[in-house]
């Protein structure tokens, strides 16, 4: 099974996305710190891998960055305890939540739906498959992000306001999660604008020497 | 490529919906009509199909239904104009939008995602594929949905603000759409609540003594 994960984009048949799980991410945008978890999707088409580019939609001016831990799903799980959880999971991976944060605001002002403002292609820059057992859930994970070579972004998975198992369980409550799916588990404070032109890298460093890295040009 | 497309519903990757695209359905709810479509989505985990029954999540008491034109798409597109849009497409269905109108009444006054609310599993009864020359744009399509046989919705796709070849280009300048997505294009005025136990009867009527139609029970609990 672990092995079709490897090329967990190409059999992925939907991305849920968390949002507002960092308190501190949460105040930065005004927020406050929700009691359940907030959920939305992306499609399939929004991922970009290297070496190809983040591509800002001809009328769009900018992007805001989002840095986030990615959860695979190995076994079709559906409605599932936080206890059972763990034991759904395939591996992980890196990604971004790239948001068009005007419309998303616009969009929230009129009580729309975000599918324009976090669904457009390109929208989630993604990383290679980690398996399972190069990440213990009990230890944390740290998530950083640059912008030409600017720190912007760094955090931590134990600030997660809602844990993974807490998001399977929620999620799966409603949704099945299928082998293939990928959680994108919330991004940490620092968010901001990406323009054309500017190069975003982002990594994650974990127990027993876990690093992953990667970049992102942004058309 | 339609060979594949009468199994839609296993290849499919994404259900795009339309909200508010007939104007009864926008003031029935007390929403103003859109100047562009207002689009979001189910993901294909959704979708159920007779004999299987609509699943009202546990901690819920009532669903609204919403019956739907889809459409599905057979060339991959991207960007692409309002002329060209038809070439992409490789048949219909006839499909609903289960909802949760209060969870997503609570949702849009805080301004937060639709997806609790449209995109729970059997939020997409969907039935079988019709292929594209059995219906012509340029005629109209009646669709209907009743309750324990009580007729609730009945409406015509000539009412849609924004045409099928309108909503494949929007929504394909910013979302490549592919070969067994589904795009759902809204529904006419008469939505209401079902509870568990009732009967939905739904259909769709067209040119050429085109007619579809599928019963999808709500599960008792």
């Amino acid at each position: 099974m672990a092995d079709s994960l490897k090329n967990f984009r190409s059999i992925c048949k939907k991305i849920i996305a968390v949002g507002r799980n960092y308190s501190e991410h949460a105040s930065e945008l005004g927020n406050t710190v929700p009691t359940k978890p907030i959920i939305f999707m992306k499609p399939t088409t929004a991922f970009v891998t290297e070496p190809n580019d983040i591509r800002i939609p001809a009328d769009w001016d900018e992007l805001h960055h989002e840095v986030e831990f990615g959860v695979i799903i190995d076994k079709q799980c559906q409605n599932v305890s936080k206890e059972e959880a763990e034991a759904s999971i395939g591996g992980y991976c890196l990604a971004l939540d790239m948001t068009e944060r005007n419309l998303q605001n616009e969009l929230k002002d009129q009580g729309l739906p975000w599918l324009l403002s976090k669904g457009f292609d390109t929208s989630c820059p993604c990383g290679d498959f980690i398996p399972k057992e190069k990440i213990s859930l009990s230890s944390s994970v740290n998530l950083w992000l640059n912008v030409n070579g600017n720190r912007k972004q760094s955090g931590h998975t134990r600030d997660m306001i809602f844990s993974v198992p807490d998001l399977i369980a929620y999620i799966s409550k409603y949704i099945t999660l299928e082998h293939g799916d990928l959680i994108l588990t919330g991004t940490p404070a620092g968010v901001g604008p990406v323009r054309r032109g500017d190069l975003i890298e982002a990594g994650m460093e974990g127990e027993h020497d876990l690093k992953y890295l990667m970049k992102f040009n942004v058309a | 490529m339609a060979g594949t497309l009468k199994n839609f519903r296993s290849i499919c990757k994404k259900i795009i919906c339309i909200g508010r695209n007939y104007s009864e359905h926008a003031s029935e709810l007390g929403n103003t009509v859109p100047t562009k479509p207002m689009i979001f989505m189910k993901p294909p985990s959704a979708f159920v199909a007779p004999p299987n029954e609509i699943q009202i999540p546990s901690e819920w008491d009532e669903l609204h239904h919403e019956v739907e034109l889809g459409v599905i798409i057979d060339q991959q597109c991207r960007n692409v104009s309002k002329e060209q849009a038809e070439k992409s497409i490789g048949g219909y269905c006839l499909a609903l939008d289960m909802t949760g109108r209060k969870i997503q009444d609570q949702l849009k006054k805080q301004g937060h995602p639709w997806l609790l609310a449209k995109g729970f599993d059997t939020s997409c009864p969907c039935g079988d594929f019709i292929d594209k020359n059995q219906i012509s744009l340029s005629s109209s399509v009646n669709i209907w949905l009743s309750v324990n046989g009580k007729m609730r919705q009945n409406g015509h796709t000539r009412d849609m603000i924004f045409s099928v070849p309108d909503l494949i280009a929007y929504i394909s300048k910013y979302i490549t759409l592919e070969h067994g997505d589904l795009i759902l294009t809204g529904t006419p005025a008469g939505v209401g609540a079902v509870k568990r136990g009732d009967q939905i009867e739904a259909g769709l009527n067209g040119d050429n003594n085109l007619k579809y139609a599928m019963k999808i029970n709500v599960a008792s609990k």
